[in-house]
């Protein structure tokens, strides 16, 4: 017993002396670069490689003035919504953030976004206004005021491979021009094993809320602010989705996509591999294949309309500059936002939106020295901004309930292209399933 | 040890050997696939893709070339020895003060009698019922109010005042010790204290080792907490590294893999190490008395 | 008299860190349940709306609570009985047994977001290891996470094999197992299995006790694997109360909302709670 006492007696002082050491090595704070500058604290998602782009872009913006360092922080995706909400509640929110599009609608509407545009003189609006993408600028809006400022936005189009579309006689020039005629190439350029496994799939369409566009429907009437969700035209949109799932099969279809989608990412992507002929992806991939497969020959062009439909239309979203409420440096946030985005400088800026391999937000970075050179050296990156600047290029409906609403959506075309729901009633349910939404947050009081 | 004079025949352990050894294979792959796709290159882990079913066996498990530098790149991407301290500081301190505050409350449930006691049990129980996602703003807003926020002490304070995991577990334990040392040991007049230290920590060796282990986990695991109260990278932990691989955009499967090995290893040496001690039984010690 | 006030002494560490830390945070969150509270804007008082709402309003209230509810009913009792049978197994003294018990030990403590990686590669229906091995055995696997019936039991696979965690548990529970016992079993002429059932398992009820309180609160509350890897999907099929609080809280904004969402949890799980301690005295024992 007296043995075993001292040796626990032991095992205390080892841990003792342990925990001493750690207040001996307590963790000290990063030193900051330039003590004497107002400091702006700037959280954003990006990791890895990008992490470093970021970083390169905090350190011009820190050596091209002397008032302002900005300190970025990497929050995990995970907590996006979580970390940045507590600060604003516990009253230490960040003075700037990137955050995902999806964000904004609900975001100022709870009011903890300082509207950018109290930032801006008369003409500085008006010229934003005039020069910004359509999309870009819908996005950033709510209610009338500009809560957002896009630095990575996304566009999609149709990546495809020229040689294998040459096995059934398609060339460039030939390529279909209406989404009907697009399916059918894909059908003929699916391929089978022996054994009837899918091996190769010439083309699937998918995303529901953006095909809606592209029919003349989509889930908002922006010019009478109102959601439209079951309309004729959204209803045709679904129907086209389900009828070629249910060509192919829908359990068929779903696990090939399950198959491409852990590979989805990087160097893994399927369609460098030759599985996808033609598939509906966002401008990033242009780079990826720049750097794992470069000598890949592939295309881009936009998607084509259906037959009657609208031609450069869709939804699409991305990384957007905000500056929340209770923020200690709004000034020195907004200094920061001018510089990365280029509304004060686009020719310099032109150079952060290449490193990032980001879209333009409007002709000016478009047209800029830097800005030419990345499209000469990406030229299928071309399709992209194109698709970008498309007046009929928007976003999902800006209501507080967005994220509710996209969710749903997302679940509609779920159980449609899964068989378990004819496309009619699953839009219907969708339409019910907002429209209670709505009523409790009516309910409750919420102004939207 | 404590089984071995009531042991089982060579048969019976032959069959128990292999019921075991079978099990092992599931519990095993998804580890033995987390380390050999860290030793893969990405377009080994890729190439299945699209190439058609059956492509897949078990002698794909088998990293073909053999990438170790997937381990340096993974080490690269973090600091990894800043992390590492902020880690075993969080750890040490959390077992201390959990562990040690648990098992006195304990005590007080589980060996002593007084008014409302069971009342207080289950309140206590209940307190872990309640989804932490509701109580985290008024939470903040609290250690935000002490002038906590941006330092260690809203994850370090609360650990020295029990926590109600282990003060369940281990009351559980100290109601199965026998009655009569304690009742012989008042008759002494020993003081509950005593009989605390003296008798019940001593009996309870493999509890108190089994609530290090999950207190020592759940610090290592735990990105949660530093994410939340802290904004300095210099003050981030091994966990918030780890997340650091997982990015929309990243995919790097192989440096993941090669993280989340490292990251792993040393508790299972701990593990294998520590398992022979603490399991060992109160069993023999207690029946020596 | 004196030992009494001694219990309140050993307790008080909890109760203190109770007051200061726990109760503020509880109480808000009842007020804040019959409040309209976005996070950001003071909350608004709304009396019983949010609780009405629920009832009436919510398509997924109860999709989601009827999910968990058949989480807990499958993982709760399969989870003890695989634990203790573990656990028994791996108190046997063979070769290697503290090879086998950190084996077996070793998936609980692999961080969750490698685990989660993990599997989304290995039960991928094309390319996964596990769909690979059935196919040489000559079965077609299901498309594990991506189907509307299979993703739930994935999850539950995927718990199973976290139960290390508990086996060590159990491990601790048995060597608590006096030895006299065993002698006074052997002497009746009672054999392994026997004894297991006479002598051991009645000797692990205080802990089989523990892991299922913890198992029903901790069920009620599963998020993890929905949250990182199903995202609630498909179809619904994995949405759990916690990830749908989570999102009402979190992502739609509505604190008050998953506040009376919470407490309503908190009301089921602190009733089924009491009722296994209500059961406690036919089959627990604790040491004479």
């Amino acid at each position: 017993m007296a043995l075993r006492s001292l040796r626990a007696k032991g095992l205390l002082l080892a841990l003792a002396f342990v925990a001493l050491m750690a207040f001996v090595v307590w963790p000290k704070a990063t030193p900051r670069k330039y003590p004497d500058r107002i400091p702006v604290r700037y959280w954003h998602m990006w990791t890895a490689e990008w992490a470093d782009v970021i970083q390169r872009i905090c350190d011009a913006f820190n050596e091209s003035q002397s008032t302002y360092e900005v300190i970025p922080l990497i929050i995990p995706g995970s907590v996006g919504d979580t970390k940045p909400l507590l600060g604003v509640a516990g009253g230490d929110p960040p003075d700037v953030m990137t955050h995902w599009a999806s964000v904004i609608p609900s975001w100022a509407a709870a009011d903890w976004l300082v509207p950018l545009d109290a930032f801006m003189s008369k003409e500085e609006l008006a010229d934003f206004e005039r020069e910004t993408y359509p999309v870009a600028r819908q996005i950033g809006m709510y209610r009338g005021r500009l809560f957002a400022i896009g630095v990575g936005l996304n566009a999609f189009g149709l990546y495809y491979l020229p040689d294998q579309l040459a096995e059934v006689g398609v060339t460039p020039k030939t390529f279909p021009r209406t989404l009907e005629e697009l399916a059918d190439l894909g059908t003929k350029l699916n391929q089978w094993d022996k054994r009837g496994n899918l091996t190769r799939l010439g083309f699937q369409p998918s995303w529901f809320s953006s095909l809606c566009e592209s029919y003349g429907g989509g889930l908002y009437d922006w010019s009478t602010g109102r959601l439209t969700l079951n309309t004729p035209e959204n209803l045709r949109a679904l129907e086209f989705i389900t009828a070629e799932r249910k060509k192919v099969g829908f359990e068929t279809v779903n696990r090939f996509n399950a198959g491409l989608d852990t590979g989805s990412f990087a160097g893994g992507w399927p369609f460098i591999g030759g599985a996808l002929s033609i598939t509906y992806d966002g401008q990033w991939r242009v780079e990826q294949i720049g750097k794992y497969a470069p000598t890949l020959n592939y295309r881009t062009i936009p998607l084509p309309p259906p037959k009657g439909g609208v031609p450069l239309a869709g939804t699409t979203n991305g990384n957007f500059m905000i500056i929340p409420r209770g923020a200690k440096q709004p000034q020195g946030a907004w200094e920061f936002i001018k510089f990365w985005s280029g509304l004060s400088d686009p020719a310099r800026a032109a150079k952060f939106y290449t490193w990032g391999g980001w879209l333009p937000i409007n002709d000016r970075i478009a047209q800029s020295p830097d800005y030419r050179a990345y499209l000469r050296r990406y030229p299928q990156f071309q399709t992209f901004v194109d698709v970008l600047r498309s007046p009929h290029y928007t976003t999902l409906p800006p209501v507080a309930y967005q994220q509710f609403l996209s969710d749903r959506a997302t679940r509609a075309e779920d159980l449609s292209v899964r068989g378990t729901l004819a496309p009619r009633e699953a839009l219907r349910r969708f339409e019910q399933e907002v429209a209670h939404e709505i009523r409790r947050r009516k309910e409750l009081g919420y102004v939207e | 040890m404590s089984n071995s004079l009531t042991g089982p025949t060579l048969a019976q352990k032959a069959t128990v050997w292999a019921a075991l050894a079978i099990l092992a294979v599931p519990a095993a792959l998804p580890l033995v696939w987390m380390v050999s796709t860290s030793l893969k290159a990405d377009t080994q882990i890729y190439n299945a893709v699209g190439s058609g079913a059956g492509a897949v066996s078990l002698r794909s498990l088998i990293p073909d070339p053999v990438r170790w530098d997937n381990y340096p790149a993974a080490l690269q991407t973090v600091p990894l020895v800043d992390y590492l301290r902020n880690t075993i500081l969080l750890c040490v301190v959390s077992i201390l003060g959990a562990v040690g505050s648990s098992a006195i409350v304990a005590y007080g449930f589980a060996r002593t009698e007084f008014r409302g006691r069971h009342a207080l049990f289950l309140l206590m129980i209940s307190t872990m019922a309640l989804p932490g996602q509701v109580t985290m703003i008024p939470r903040f807003a609290m250690f935000k109010e002490f002038g906590w926020y941006g330092t260690y002490l809203p994850l370090l304070v609360p650990v020295f005042f029990a926590s109600p995991f282990l003060v369940f577990l281990l009351t559980q334990f100290f109601k199965t010790l026998p009655n009569e040392m304690s009742e012989a040991a008042v008759v002494d007049g020993a003081t509950d204290w005593a009989i605390f230290t003296r008798i019940v920590l001593p009996l309870s060796k493999p509890a108190l080792a089994t609530c290090s282990l999950f207190t020592f986990l759940g610090a290592w695991n735990d990105f949660f907490g530093p994410l939340l109260y802290i904004n300095d990278p210099a003050k981030y932990t091994l966990a918030y590294g780890l997340q650091q691989f997982l990015s929309a955009y990243g995919g790097k499967w192989a440096q993941l893999m090669a993280a989340s090995t490292l990251f792993t290893l040393p508790i299972v040496v701990l593990f294998f190490l520590a398992q022979k001690t603490f399991i060992q039984g109160i069993a023999t010690t207690g029946g020596k008395g | 008299m004196k030992r009494r006030r001694v219990g309140w002494l050993f307790v008080a560490p909890w109760l203190v860190g109770f007051v200061v830390f726990t109760l503020y945070p509880f109480l808000t969150s009842v007020y804040l349940s019959f409040t309209r509270y976005d996070v950001v804007s003071p909350a608004k008082w709304v009396g019983l709306a949010n609780y009405r709402a629920l009832f009436t309003d919510d398509d997924l209230f109860g999709k989601s609570l009827l999910v968990t509810f058949k989480y807990a009913c499958i993982a709760v009792p399969v989870g003890i009985v695989a634990g203790v049978a573990l656990a028994l197994l791996l108190n046997v003294d063979i070769k290697g047994q503290s090879v086998f018990r950190t084996l077996f030990f070793l998936p609980s403590i692999v961080p969750g977001v490698a685990t989660a990686t993990v599997f989304v590669w290995i039960l991928n229906p094309e390319i996964g290891l596990v769909n690979g091995l059935l196919k040489n055995a000559g079965v077609i696997g299901p498309n594990w996470l991506g189907d509307s019936f299979w993703a739930f039991y994935s999850l539950i696979f995927m718990g199973l094999w976290g139960v290390g965690g508990s086996m060590v548990i159990y491990l601790a529970g048995l060597k608590d197992v006096p030895v006299q016992l065993y002698e006074a079993a052997l002497l009746d002429g009672a054999g392994p299995w026997e004894r297991t059932r006479r002598v051991t398992l009645p000797l692990l009820t205080p802990v089989i006790f523990f892991n299922l309180v913890m198992g029903v609160i901790g069920a009620f509350q599963y998020f993890d694997g929905a949250f990182i890897m199903t995202r609630g999907g498909p179809e619904d099929s994995t949405l759990f109360y916690a990830l749908y609080m989570f999102y009402r809280a979190w992502r739609y904004m509505d604190m008050g909302y998953a506040s009376a969402m919470a407490w309503i949890l908190f009301a089921l799980v602190v009733g089924l709670t009491g009722l296994v301690f209500a059961t406690q005295r036919r089959w627990v024992h604790y040491g004479a």
